[in-house]
């Protein structure tokens, strides 16, 4: 245990860049973990904002914080009060390829419509209008129902 | 006692003959008749593409009711009907009259807040109105 102390302070420079890099050191440990996953991390945030509109105004590297669309929510501009879930064209523009419900951040919906859409997109999955997330994903778009004339 | 409006969707196998569906239908207006239920509408979606696989089928026939009634065990006594049926592979009821009230509701109260400020027209110019406030400062800034 003396022996590794003394080899760590004999070796000051190395230590931080060893902690740096990664290698789990007994010194460095408990800092080289949180290290380079953080600046993975934020590698990987303009990776995927850079998609998306590229965020207004704030820096390309950094948090995601920074991200934000300054869209409205559709809802509250159609005035819709009542989301119906029989309505697969319209859920479907909020829910992804693989069938998860997007999150407000990337749809700009506020709060409210957004607790609604969830509800409606449950009841639509349940009857077999949306896939559940990770099943048979969506080969074909949704489209309304339609009353035949039977 | 107040009235409950349901939507009720079944989805049948695909190419089932149309006798066995309006067995179906006939046996979910009878215990409507029964219990005193109206049907306020009755659809039929066609044949739709499924989201996934249900009883190993990937389209099924959808068909649609709008029931109202002010007796909520209607609904057992038809889910047990559409659960015995072969032909029918999911169902699903849901209680509407909630989500109704509640869109009325806000619906009227936009109303009525947009009634209570009225908004000058763009093209026109503005009308003396004593009460708003927002005339002032638009005068004071002409």
């Amino acid at each position: 245990m003396a022996e590794e102390q003394k080899q760590g302070q004999a070796v000051p420079s190395e230590a931080p860049a060893r902690a740096e890099g990664g290698a789990p050191s007994h010194g460095g440990g408990q800092g080289g973990h949180s290290g380079p996953r953080r600046e993975g991390g934020r590698e990987g945030g303009p990776r995927r904002e850079g998609g998306p509109g590229g965020g207004p105004g704030g820096p390309r590297r950094g948090k995601r914080q920074y991200f934000r669309k300054k869209k409205v929510c559709k809802f509250c501009v159609e005035k819709m009060d009542l989301i119906d879930y029989k309505r697969a064209d319209i859920l479907s523009q909020f829910v992804q390829e693989r069938g998860k419900i997007l999150p407000r951040r990337m749809t700009g919906v506020c709060a409210r419509h957004q607790r609604w859409l969830g509800v409606a997109i449950k009841r639509a999955r349940n009857i077999a209008l949306l896939p559940f997330a990770g099943s048979a994903a969506g080969a074909t778009a949704p489209r309304a129902v339609e009353a035949h004339k039977s | 006692m107040e009235e409950r409006l349901y939507d009720l969707i079944f989805i049948a196998r695909p190419a089932t003959p149309e006798d066995e569906i309006k067995k179906v239908i006939s046996s979910i207006e009878h215990a409507c008749t029964d219990k005193g239920a109206k049907i306020e509408k009755s659809e039929h979606w066609g044949t739709r593409k499924l989201a996934y696989r249900v009883a190993k089928h990937r389209e099924g026939m959808y068909y649609y009711h709008q029931i109202r009634t002010t007796r909520g065990e209607l609904i057992v006594e038809l889910e047990r009907r559409l659960h015995v049926q072969d032909a029918v592979i999911k169902y699903l009821t849901i209680r509407l009259d909630e989500d109704l009230k509640r869109q009325k509701k806000l619906g009227d109260k936009r109303e009525k807040r947009a009634a209570r400020r009225p908004r000058r027209p763009a093209a026109a110019p503005p009308a003396p109105v004593p009460a708003t406030p927002t005339a002032e400062p638009q005068a004071a800034a002409n």
